[in-house]
C-alpha cells in the first residue's frame, strides 16, 4: 500500500530529531493561529464573509479582470495576458529583454514556483536573485521551498551557518539566527540596489482600482520595487477581489491564519508606475478557467496561500514539504496537484487521515477534506486504486453480505490476541507499523447488546 | 486569436453559477471596536514588535526624536511640519536631508533614521497607512529605523475603517507598515530587521 508519500514520509521520519522539531515548530505556529482567531468575536463570520467575496469573484472573473485591466491601464501599467506557463514566462523574459536586464531581482511568488520561472531565466542568462530570506537560502542550496509561507522550514540554522560562511563571508561556527538573517540583510542590499528590474507576485488584485496588493514581513517586495524603475507584478487570476472593502476582510485573515501575527508588517498597494518608470502587469490562466467547471473542486481557487492547511495537518507536520509530489505541498497542494494532473499526483491523497482540521481551519473555507475524499472515490476509475486496498475493500464486502460468516469471525477474532508478535507484526500488515494493534474484545458489541448488557 | 481573448471565452465557457456578491455592512458593523483606541494602539504596537508614544502638551517633538534615536546621524524627513490635535504647528528641524535630494534610490542606503507621515492607524494591528508623498518611496523600507508622526485623531478600530479612509494619491502608491520588518525564516527564530527598518516608533501626535 506504500505511496511514494509514504515512501518519502519514512525518510522523513528518518531523522527522529528534525522531524520532532517540525511537527512541534508547525504547530506552534498553528496554536499562534487560534489565539488570533479567538481574540475576533467575529471570527467565523469573517470566515464566511472570505468565501463568499471569492465565490462571487471567481464566478465573476470575465468581469472583474477586465475592469481590472481598464482600471491598471488607465493607471499607467501594461496589462498582459498568459494562458500558460511559458507564455508567462516568455512575458517576462522579453521585458526584460528589452529593457537589457541583467540583475533581477524578484520577491517570492508560488506563481512562479509553479511556472519554474527562475529556471527559465537562468537558461537564458538572467541571474534572478529572491530576496526572501527563506527563499534566498533555498536558491543558494538548490533546493526548493517545503512550506508556502515558511520555505526553509526544514532547514536547521548549522546548514544555513555553513552556507552563509561560503556566500556571505560569515564567521565561521556563528549560526546565530539575528546575526545570520542582518547578514543576509547586507548582502541583499547591495542586490537590490544593483538590480535592473523587480518582480513581485500578488497576494490580491483589486478590480475597482487597478492596484496589486503584496502581503510581506521583510519588506524585501517594497526594497525591490523602490530602486530599480522597472517592476514586473504577476498573479494568478483567482488573486482578484472586487474592491478594497473586500480588502479590509482578507488582510484580516491572512496573517492571522497563516502566522498567528494581527497583520503582516507591509501591506503595499502598487496602483502605478514610479516616476519615469514602468509597471507590467502579468494576469495568468496556466489551467485555473478550466476548474470553474470542476464544480466539486472549484472551491480550491478560493485559497489565499497562507500555509494554515499544512500548520495544523497532523500527516504534513509529520511528513515534511518533500514527501508531497507536487510542489505546493499539505492539503491544499493534494488538491492544486489533482486539478493539475490527477494521473501525475495521485500519490498524495493518501497523505490524509481526514480528520477536516484543514478545513476548520482555512480562512476562505476551502473543503480540502471534502475534495481530498471525493477524489479517493474517482481514484478507481482513473485506474489508479490501490490493488491491495481494492482486495481488502473486496472481502470486506464479501464478509459483510454474509451476516453468517461475519458472526463467525467476530466471535473467533480474539484468537488474534493470542497469536505470537511476529504474526501480527511484519510487512504485509501496514496498520502494525509504528504503532501498536488494538486487541481484540472478549465479547463484542452484538452479543453485550443481545444479552442486555449495553445500558 | 489572443491569449485575452482565448482566456475570457474559456473563463466564460467554465463558469457555471455566477454568485452574487456578499454585502459586507453585517459584518463592518460586527467588526471589534476599542473603546480606548490610543491605549489599544500603544499595546498592539508592542505586540508586533514597534512602540508607540503620545507627544504631551508642551513637548519638543525634535527632542523627543532625538531621545528615541540618540545615535542617528543621518536623518530623512518627509515631513516638514506637523499639526498636533490641538492645533499647534511643530517644524521638524532634526533632521538632515529630505528624500528626494538624492540622485538614485540607492543612495538612501546608510539613513538612519526617517521621519515619515502616518495616515491612519489601526487599533486591531498596528498597521500605519503611509501614503507616497515623495518620489523616493525607498526611504519608507530602506532607513534603518522609522519614526512615523500620526494624529491621533485618526486612530480607527479595524481594517473595515481604515479601508474606507485610505487613498494611494498622486504617486499611486501606498502601505500599510505595521511594526519593524522581520522574518522568522531561520528555524521560527524571530529576528527584527529583514530588509526594511529594524525599528518603528508611531509618535502620536
Amino acid at each position: 500500500m506504500s505511496t511514494k508519500h509514504s515512501k518519502a514520509a519514512e525518510e522523513f521520519q528518518a531523522n527522529k530529531g528534525l522531524a520532532a522539531w517540525h511537527d512541534e515548530t508547525l504547530w506552534m505556529v498553528r496554536a499562534k493561529r487560534d489565539k488570533m482567531s479567538k481574540q475576533l468575536p467575529e471570527w467565523e463570520h469573517l470566515r464566511d464573509m472570505a468565501c463568499a467575496i471569492k465565490m462571487y469573484s471567481n464566478s465573476h472573473l470575465d468581469q472583474l479582470l477586465t475592469e481590472f485591466e481598464k482600471n491598471a491601464q488607465a493607471n499607467g501599467a501594461h496589462v498582459y495576458w498568459a494562458k500558460d506557463a511559458t507564455e508567462y514566462c516568455s512575458i517576462v523574459y522579453n521585458i526584460l529583454k528589452g529593457h537589457n536586464v541583467k540583475h533581477f531581482i524578484k520577491s517570492k511568488s508560488m506563481l512562479a514556483e509553479e511556472c519554474g520561472l527562475n529556471e527559465f531565466l537562468e537558461e537564458k542568462g538572467v541571474e534572478v536573485v529572491e530576496s526572501d530570506l527563506g527563499e534566498r537560502i533555498l536558491q543558494l542550496m538548490h533546493k526548493k521551498p517545503s512550506h508556502i509561507v515558511m520555505p526553509a522550514i526544514h532547514i536547521k540554522k548549522e546548514e544555513i551557518g555553513e552556507l552563509f560562511v561560503r556566500e556571505m563571508n560569515t564567521e565561521p561556527g556563528n549560526n546565530d539566527q539575528t546575526y545570520l538573517t542582518h547578514a543576509a540583510r547586507k548582502n541583499l542590499r547591495h542586490k537590490f540596489i544593483e538590480a535592473e528590474a523587480a518582480m513581485t507576485g500578488a497576494n490580491f488584485a483589486v478590480a475597482s482600482t487597478g492596484e496589486c496588493v503584496v502581503c510581506t514581513n521583510e519588506g524585501n517586495a517594497d526594497m525591490g520595487t523602490s530602486q530599480p524603475k522597472l517592476q514586473i507584478t504577476a498573479f494568478g487570476m483567482e488573486k482578484i477581489v472586487p474592491d478594497r472593502d473586500s480588502l479590509g476582510v482578507f488582510t484580516r485573515l491572512l496573517a492571522r491564519s497563516g502566522t498567528g501575527q494581527p497583520i503582516t508588517t507591509y501591506t503595499s498597494h502598487y496602483r502605478k508606475p514610479r516616476p519615469g518608470g514602468e509597471l507590467h502587469i502579468i494576469i495568468v490562466d496556466n489551467g485555473r478557467s478550466r476548474i470553474l467547471a470542476e464544480q466539486d473542486h472549484i472551491k480550491t481557487l478560493n485559497c489565499l496561500r497562507c500555509g494554515a492547511c499544512m500548520n495544523t495537518c497532523p500527516v504534513y507536520r509529520r511528513s515534511g514539504g518533500y514527501s508531497y509530489t507536487y510542489f505546493i505541498p499539505g492539503p491544499i497542494g493534494i488538491n492544486l496537484g489533482m486539478l493539475k494532473a490527477p494521473l501525475h499526483y495521485y500519490d498524495n491523497v493518501s497523505a490524509c487521515s481526514l480528520c477536516h482540521s484543514c478545513q476548520n481551519v482555512c480562512p476562505a473555507k476551502v473543503d480540502l477534506a471534502d475534495q481530498i475524499y471525493r477524489w479517493r472515490q474517482k481514484l478507481d476509475s482513473l485506474g489508479v486504486a490501490s490493488s491491495a486496498k481494492k482486495t481488502m475493500s473486496g472481502g470486506m464486502k464479501f464478509l459483510m453480505e454474509r451476516p453468517e460468516l461475519f458472526n463467525f469471525a467476530l466471535k473467533n477474532a480474539p484468537i488474534v490476541n493470542a497469536m505470537p508478535r511476529w504474526m501480527l507484526y511484519n510487512s504485509l500488515n501496514d496498520w502494525g507499523k509504528e504503532h501498536e494493534m488494538p486487541r481484540f474484545a472478549k465479547e463484542s458489541f452484538n452479543d453485550m447488546w443481545k444479552k442486555n448488557k449495553v445500558k | 486569436m489572443s491569449s485575452r481573448e482565448d482566456i475570457l471565452q474559456s473563463i466564460r465557457r467554465n463558469t457555471r453559477v455566477r454568485y452574487e456578491k456578499p454585502d459586507y455592512a453585517p459584518l463592518e458593523e460586527e467588526a471589534t471596536r476599542y473603546p480606548d483606541l490610543e491605549a489599544r494602539f500603544k499595546e498592539i504596537m508592542t505586540q508586533v514588535g514597534g512602540q508607540a508614544v503620545t507627544l504631551k502638551k508642551g513637548d519638543d517633538i525634535n527632542q523627543v526624536i532625538k531621545s528615541l534615536y540618540p545615535e542617528a546621524r543621518r536623518i530623512a524627513s518627509t515631513v516638514d511640519e506637523v499639526t498636533t490635535s490641538d492645533g499647534k504647528k511643530l517644524a521638524i528641524t532634526c533632521a538632515t536631508f529630505h528624500p528626494d535630494d538624492v540622485e538614485t534610490p540607492g543612495e538612501l542606503d546608510g539613513t538612519d533614521l526617517a521621519i515619515i507621515d502616518g495616515r491612519i492607524g489601526v487599533g486591531e494591528n498596528g498597521a500605519v497607512w503611509i501614503q507616497q508623498d515623495v518620489e523616493q518611496r525607498a526611504i519608507y523600507f530602506i532607513s534603518e529605523a522609522l519614526v512615523i508622526l500620526l494624529d491621533r485623531r485618526n486612530l480607527v478600530s479595524n481594517m473595515h475603517e481604515a479601508y474606507k479612509r485610505i487613498d494611494t494619491g498622486e504617486y499611486g502608491y501606498g502601505v500599510f507598515i505595521s511594526g519593524p520588518s522581520k522574518t522568522a525564516d531561520i528555524e521560527q527564530a524571530l529576528v527584527m530587521g529583514a530588509h526594511g527598518a529594524r525599528s518603528v516608533t508611531v509618535i502620536l501626535v
